[in-house]
């Protein structure tokens, strides 16, 4: 795939989005589903990549960019990751505390509740896909109960994911 | 305020957005604490960038880095802390999934990678949950439901879902 094509698409996702997964949507539609350069395994392995490292969450589109053009996608993945937070600065020049105004903030919430609503219809298919038995239907009902009732750190969670089909294959 | 070397200023942003686990929140509390105690900006200028990072698209944490950087050494300081935060990370996103690719032939390392992208599916869903919770109510149902049944039932692409949205939010207000 053209690297500055996939460099578009991605910063097209980063830059309709305001938190970490709130871009897989986007990036699901744009690359699986119209230009099928990626397949929901490898987008479902992307984000494992991207979470199981330290650093921010958006980084999952490095490996999307890996998947879709080798290194050269990835570094474009890196850089439709980075390109959005430069917008800050003459936001922190000008906008100021202006920023704050409720037509802003009414409409920035919309988009994330939106965004939620987008993120729960791209796992579902995500979902089926590594939905393979009950071992892995147990590993989503627990990773989610997890994180949704205590702090713990995605970490740990997607290395006990591992550990509990490591040790289901092994018996 | 003291300005340091932009060769310290990145040794900063480096040894804490490459060492912290749990995202943008744990990162943006340790940075503050480092860049107020070494005196590179203020209070003020903190709580401004947190703040303005919330509303710049992409991920929040690295508008923060931007921001507080830029505050420090402008814009090359801003380019330093956003590389600094994800280029090392990035490497080792690249050698996961390569890693992930390798290991898909052999059947335990199959299964432990199955195991991952359970958990990741049950993350995804932890996340649509995180998303709504602050905003628990009708606009939630509206915008999050409207949205899902969009792109679910309808197939409509996510921009014009998003474009909808923010101009839903813009005219129809919350009341305090």
């Amino acid at each position: 795939m053209n690297v500055f094509l996939l460099y578009a698409l991605l910063l097209k996702a980063t830059m309709t989005s305001f938190s970490g997964l709130a871009s897989l949507p986007m990036v699901r539609n744009d690359l699986v589903v119209d230009r099928k350069v990626l397949t929901d395994r490898q987008l479902n392995t992307a984000v494992v990549a991207g979470r199981t490292g330290p650093g921010p969450n958006g980084l999952y589109l490095v490996s999307v960019g890996y998947y879709a053009d080798g290194l050269p996608g990835a570094a474009a993945g890196l850089l439709a990751l980075m390109t959005p937070a430069f917008l800050i600065l003459p936001m922190m020049r000008w906008l100021g505390r202006r920023a704050e105004s409720p037509r802003v903030k009414s409409a920035i919430r919309a988009v994330v509740l939106a965004s939620a609503g987008l993120l729960l219809s791209a796992s579902l298919p995500l979902a089926r896909d590594a939905i393979t038995g009950p071992v892995t239907l147990g590993i989503v009902v627990l990773s989610f109960g997890l994180l949704v009732l205590t702090k713990i750190d995605t970490l740990w969670v997607v290395l006990s994911g591992a550990l509990i089909g490591l040790l289901a294959k092994s018996i | 305020m003291t300005k340091p070397s932009l060769a310290s200023l990145t040794a900063l942003y480096v040894k804490i957005g490459n060492t912290t686990f749990g995202g943008g929140d744990p990162t943006m509390g340790l940075l503050q604490r480092e860049l107020i105690a070494r005196q590179w900006i203020t209070r003020e200028d903190f709580a401004l960038a947190y703040s303005l990072a919330r509303v710049t698209p992409g991920t929040n944490v690295l508008a923060f880095c931007a921001a507080t950087a830029g505050r420090v050494l402008g814009l090359a300081g801003a380019l330093a802390a956003v590389l600094a935060v994800t280029a090392p990370s990035a490497i080792l996103a690249v050698l996961l999934t390569r890693g992930f690719e390798t290991w898909r032939t052999h059947p335990l390392a199959m299964a432990a990678i199955g195991g991952t992208v359970a958990a990741v599916s049950g993350m995804m869903w932890a996340s649509v949950w995180s998303l709504i919770k602050p905003y628990l109510g009708l606009r939630a149902l509206l915008f999050s439901g409207g949205a899902f049944l969009a792109a679910w039932k309808f197939h409509v692409t996510p921009v014009p879902v998003i474009v909808v949205a923010a101009l839903g939010g813009y005219f129809w207000t919350e009341k305090k």
